[in-house]
């Protein structure tokens, strides 16, 4: 099994680039990955776990809350947060021209919310017009 | 009233999302989108989970949920799988080893397996027709199964309906469970 990336090279190093930004710069993220919509890693930056397995569940999670938007007639989706007793975790979609892509950021209980959501938010922009 | 939960398995392009639209009452739900996986022709998959429901001539209600079939996604097999009262497996006999992919459910689900009713589905029989269904019983038989095992077009309502009603029979048996 191997995945044909849809993305443009420079997207992808667009990709690698602020998910390593992310990683460093906001404090208590611990896992950054871009996904393509069907689970597979485009670029990561993490300090623990598997980004094959990340963007699997991110690719999941993405399209089950398309299924909610689409079923409650909310338009297109753009983000779920799930928030947990020990941190949270962020997924974004990011829809280009070439391909749709997901980014999850997931953060131990010391992050700001806020702050994560709007990096992420920030990156799927970066990404969506690269 | 009673409702049953089946989940339908197997492999990518093996027909779960077809099979469930086939027989579903309502506009089933999907999550396909699309696909980037460079072994497989494809253009959009699951990889969230599919619903389905139908009812029985008894008024008996059918949950049908369709899991993703690539192994990537399995954390979702157990999640799907709980509280069903059968399962059904798909297989594509137009794949490169349709066996080999079989052993991936077989393996994945091998604790379900242990206690619900399961019918085996195979597909693109009459274009591919090897492994034969005997083929497919002896690899069951490797994994210590005795399951039902059909040929299938899973476009077909009926034959959709035909492995619901096997996995319903094997319940009204009591050939699983207590």
């Amino acid at each position: 099994m191997s995945a044909t990336m849809p993305l443009a090279p420079g997207a992808t190093s667009i990709a690698q680039r602020e998910a390593q930004d992310l990683l460093d710069q906001v404090e208590g993220v611990n896992t950054v990955v871009v996904a393509t919509v069907d689970g597979f890693d485009v670029a990561s930056a993490l300090r623990t776990g598997e980004a094959a397995r990340v963007a699997a569940m991110a690719s999941s999670i993405s399209a089950i809350s398309a299924v909610v938007s689409q079923e409650a007639r909310l338009g297109r989706n753009k983000s779920v947060t799930i928030d947990t007793e020990a941190g949270f975790a962020v997924v974004h979609s990011v829809y280009r021209e070439d391909a749709e892509l997901v980014i999850i950021a997931i953060a131990h209980g010391g992050a700001l919310l806020g702050q994560v959501n709007y990096r992420v938010a920030q990156f799927a922009r970066t990404l969506a017009s690269a | 009233m009673t409702e049953y939960k089946i989940v339908f398995t197997g492999s990518m392009g093996a027909g779960k999302t077809t099979a469930i639209g086939a027989v579903s009452e309502i506009p089933p739900i999907v999550t396909d989108v699309t696909n980037n996986d460079a072994s497989h022709g494809k253009e959009r998959t699951t990889v969230g989970l599919d619903f389905g429901q139908f009812t029985l001539d008894n008024g008996d209600r059918v949950r049908m949920f369709g899991t993703p079939g690539q192994s990537r996604f399995d954390f979702l097999w157990k999640i799907l799988s709980k509280n069903a009262i059968g399962m059904v497996i798909l297989a594509d006999n137009s794949r490169p080893d349709p066996l080999a992919e079989l052993r991936v459910y077989l393996e994945g689900f091998a604790d379900e397996l242990a206690t619900l009713p399961c019918a085996i589905g195979v597909g693109r029989l009459q274009t591919h027709a090897s492994p034969s269904l005997d083929d497919y019983i002896d690899e069951l038989a490797r994994h210590q199964l005795v399951l039902p095992v059909l040929d299938v077009d899973v476009r077909q309502r009926s034959d959709v309906i035909l492995l619901i009603d096997t996995l319903l029979a094997q319940l009204e048996a009591n050939l699983f469970g207590e």
